[in-house]
């Protein structure tokens, strides 16, 4: 390729769309839309439904980045019949809105219709990091709705030493910070950008320039761009709650955690876990979503940990081959 | 014959240059930097580390250990210098780092007396505000030149034990990556450290003290000019929450385990505002 076609490649690249597998939207509320793939295999064996909750900081494009690199197709192509809850994008209307909503209104909706579709009295779920703490609440407070239980790149213990955001947050008085607004996706950024500063907002960027002239690859690495800085703002009333309640005051390991009035035992949590865990992940590390074992009733947990980071979990070459037959052979198994 | 590697570089860097259509890139005029969108920084960047690199390398090739930890030397301090430039402006979006700010506060630092003594006080606060975040900003300053020093130094410690290789492109990215290394590891330390906790966590309040206050004031003048406030949308949507919560048919996910019974076909459907949110007792 020559120089000119490398500056075609970079300019054609500011272009390049995420997500690729066919889905139509089932339910809608407000700025919430329930997604439900359309199947590409036979269905599996039960056709118990999963679905994914993603968390609220980031889009859940990533989990059907592009059809070599979507965990979503993996499982579509594993039979199994997948929905997806998009949160969309908070503005100042819902700055009250609180993880009560969130949890025991919006995703016991989203479960409840699915369960009506299917006349099914529980399905699976699949939560990713923050939507994995929401799954564990939801769980909790709702063990007759859910059959399995999959976390991925979940936190559990925040107040684990290697942990660098509970650090820096544990002194802050986060209600003043928040105040009354929501919660800028650009701060988020930046802080997430401050926790590896040199590699984040540098060394990748070389790395691109250095990496050779093939323009898939830079229209691989324009997608997981536009992903990490599609940061929705984040709801100030629920983000507050979230901060304080887990990042400050641990409320998950202390079995203090409240939603809706209603307390989240996991103790009391029966059902089968799979927990997905990502061994380089500099933003949940990996003791804190290990810390799931001990703090669950289940007798039926497994842990799968994986090389990767947390990004990589979703959309690495690795986790393309190891991940949704993990989920889909575990789900199969029960 | 030896390579130059200071030309293969600028070839490289110059595939970034804005084309023309038909024309040849440069690395080397300033338009060859405005057309490279986002990436001229990185290949300024990328240019400097090079042009250091190479003097570097080429004036340890034979050269006697003192010339050669004098050469690693420079080359950590430029280092440090460069990634000082980069670090996070935390204090930007409000001025810090203004020689006058300190004045400024000063000339608040007065009773507060008579009609406007609330203004006063809120300016004092302020001020005050501005001060600790001042003081939170300089800490992580220090902090960060501590950290680019300590990254330095293990940096050079490496460069010095080594024996220079022969340069390529191959070579300046390995030691490019390895100050990368350097430097994550050494703000890893610090960004991990009590001081540094605690300074970010005093500019973080400090700032939200000060943006409370701004915002107190600025309601104020929009009251006098007969304005909508923030604080008054905020109750008006506490108010419609309220309601909405009260709307006869709200109900929440049936508790049964049983499920209802399933349409024929799953239709997209978009809830009726109002009819989702259900009744709580305990508001979080």
């Amino acid at each position: 390729m020559t120089d000119a076609g490398f500056y075609a490649s970079l300019a054609a690249a500011r272009r390049v769309a995420a997500g690729c597998s066919e889905r139509e939207a089932v339910w809608q509320s407000g700025k919430l839309t329930l997604f439900r793939y359309r199947p590409i295999a036979r269905p599996a064996v039960g056709g118990v439904p999963l679905l994914i909750v993603y968390a609220l900081v980031n889009r859940p494009y990533m989990m059907d980045l592009q059809e070599d690199r979507s965990l979503i197709r993996g499982l579509l192509a594993a039979g199994l019949d997948v929905y997806l809850i998009d949160w969309g994008y908070p503005d100042g209307a819902d700055r009250f809105t609180t993880l009560a909503d969130y949890i025991d209104d919006y995703l016991a909706s989203c479960v409840e219709r699915i369960l009506r579709t299917h006349r099914l009295a529980a399905l699976n779920i699949l939560g990713v990091c923050q939507g994995g703490v929401f799954s564990l609440c939801y769980s909790a407070l709702h063990p007759q709705r859910v059959r399995n239980l999959v976390t991925m790149v979940t936190p559990v213990d925040f107040h684990t030493p290697a942990d660098l955001l509970s650090k820096w947050v544990r002194k802050i008085d986060v209600p003043a910070w928040v105040g009354e607004g929501n919660v800028s996706g650009d701060a988020l950024n930046q802080l997430f950008l401050s926790l590896m500063p040199f590699r984040l907002t540098q060394q990748k960027y070389v790395h691109l320039l250095a990496g050779g002239l093939d323009s898939a690859r830079i229209e691989n690495f324009m997608r997981v761009e536009q992903w990490i800085f599609d940061s929705p703002d984040q709801a100030g009333a629920a983000f507050r709650e979230f901060v304080v309640w887990l990042y400050q005051e641990n409320r998950l390991v202390h079995n203090t955690l409240e939603i809706a009035g209603r307390k989240v035992d996991l103790r009391a949590l029966r059902l089968p876990i799979l927990n997905l865990i990502g061994k380089r992940d500099h933003l949940v590390r990996p003791e804190a979503s290990a810390a799931l074992k001990r703090l669950v009733g289940s007798e039926d947990y497994t842990a799968l940990e994986l090389d990767l980071g947390h990004i990589g979990m979703y959309i690495s070459e690795r986790a393309q081959r190891e991940v949704p037959g993990a989920i889909a052979g575990w789900l199969a198994a029960r | 014959m030896e390579p130059d590697l200071w030309r293969q570089w600028q070839t490289f860097a110059a595939q970034f240059a804005p084309l023309e259509q038909g024309s040849a890139p440069s690395a080397e005029g300033p338009q060859g930097r405005h057309g490279a969108f986002g990436f001229a920084p990185f290949i300024d960047s990328a240019e400097r580390f090079a042009a250091e690199a190479r003097a570097f390398i080429g004036s340890s090739v034979n050269a006697s250990a003192s010339s050669l930890a004098d050469g690693a030397r420079k080359f950590s301090d430029f280092l440090r210098d460069q990634a000082a430039a980069a670090q996070p402006r935390w204090g930007a979006a409000f001025g810090i780092g203004n020689p006058n700010a300190a004045n400024a506060s000063a000339q608040w630092d007065l009773p507060a007396l008579g009609a406007t003594r609330e203004y006063q006080q809120r300016a004092q606060r302020m001020a005050e505000a501005w001060r600790r975040m001042d003081d939170a900003q300089r800490r992580l300053q220090r902090l960060w030149s501590d950290a680019l020093r300590d990254a330095a130094a293990t940096f050079a410690a490496g460069l010095g034990t080594a024996t220079p290789s022969a340069p390529s492109t191959e070579a300046l990215n390995k030691l490019y990556d390895t100050w990368i290394g350097c430097a994550e590891d050494a703000y890893a330390r610090t960004a991990h450290s009590e001081a540094f906790c605690g300074a970010l966590a005093d500019f973080a309040n400090a700032s939200s003290q000060w943006r409370g206050e701004l915002q107190t004031t600025l309601e104020q003048w929009a009251k006098m000019l007969d304005l909508p406030t923030r604080s008054e949308i905020n109750a008006l949507t506490q108010r419609l929450r309220s309601l909405e919560e009260r709307l006869p048919g709200a109900s929440k996910p049936p508790a049964s385990s049983k499920p209802p019974a399933a349409s024929k076909k799953a239709k997209p459907k978009v809830a009726a505002r109002g009819t989702r949110r259900a009744p709580r007792k305990a508001k979080a």
